[in-house]
């Protein structure tokens, strides 16, 4: 009599434990996987292109606006301390994503990219690639 | 006696944790977790660059388009392939129609003032017209 009211006591409290596991689980990829959006002061919009390839979004992008303007992620660069920063961190990108705006100068674009062509090692695999617009043609 | 009665109940009450709280705020970070994260890639274009250093004293094989600054009051510059000014509606049937051998690349040589979403159409119809590798032209740097 004494074991049988043992036993549905322990059923009424749930266990907890392996749910909590998982949910921890499920946090930590979360956490570890998402990058956050980080775009400079300046808006850049995407020039449309029908052939595209796809690049996994990471960290570290680099705009270009219209007027020039020049950043890596939210911090806007000029051409001497973007090369600056892409040496000291070059072996953080393995593909460099250029976004430019659609009315970007293309001078603007081939000194950014031809600085960093410099920098990159292209035996590692590092490359450069330009994004363009999500939206389907 | 009464007195320690109720300090032995104090006591046992925080032996077992409250974990409620806690798993009320994980479970608000992981929503909002996952509903931050994207994993669609992002569409982009590869593109290359002539090795640094000294200018190739061969002529680079490959269709050459050049591209010239827009005119004023005009959002497209002249385009020129292979010395002939062509248009853009034609961009695409001209490269299809080159043979087969200077097809593996196409370098593009700009003015500066080119708008960006010129040199991405002109790379767009040719990646279209079976041109695998596009690349730019640059002008040495002291």
């Amino acid at each position: 009599m004494a074991l049988f009211r043992k036993k549905s006591e322990r059923e009424t409290t749930l266990q907890m434990a392996p749910m909590i596991d998982c949910v921890f689980l499920l946090l930590i990829f979360f956490m570890v996987s998402s990058v956050m959006k980080n775009e400079p002061s300046f808006t850049v919009t995407l020039p449309d292109s029908e052939t595209k390839h796809e690049f996994p979004r990471k960290k570290y992008n680099l705009f270009i606006g219209q007027n020039d303007e020049l950043a890596i992620d939210d911090r806007t660069h000029d051409l001497y301390s973007m090369e600056r920063w892409l040496s000291a961190n070059q072996e953080r990108i393995s593909t460099l994503i250029i976004k430019a705006d659609r009315y970007a100068k293309h001078g603007r674009v081939i000194d950014v990219m031809e600085r960093a062509k410099l920098i990159l090692d292209k035996e590692e695999g590092q490359e450069i690639a330009l994004m363009v617009s999500e939206e389907q043609l | 006696m009464n007195d320690k009665k109720t300090m032995r109940s104090r006591k046992k009450k925080p032996q077992e944790m409250d974990m409620a709280p806690m798993i009320d705020c994980v479970f608000l970070l992981l929503i909002f977790f996952m509903v931050s994260t994207t994993f669609a890639p992002m569409p982009g274009i590869r593109v290359q660059l002539p090795p640094p250093g000294k200018p190739n004293p061969n002529k680079p094989k490959g269709l050459i388009v050049r591209i010239a600054n827009p005119e004023a009051g005009q959002s497209k510059g002249v385009m020129v392939l292979n010395d002939e000014i062509i248009e853009y509606d034609d961009i695409y049937n001209n490269l299809l129609d080159q043979p087969i051998e200077i097809k593996s690349m196409l370098i593009i040589q700009s003015e500066r003032l080119v708008l960006h979403e010129q040199i991405i159409k002109v790379i767009d119809l040719a990646k279209r017209a079976g041109i695998e590798g596009v690349g730019f032209a640059v002008v040495a740097r002291e």
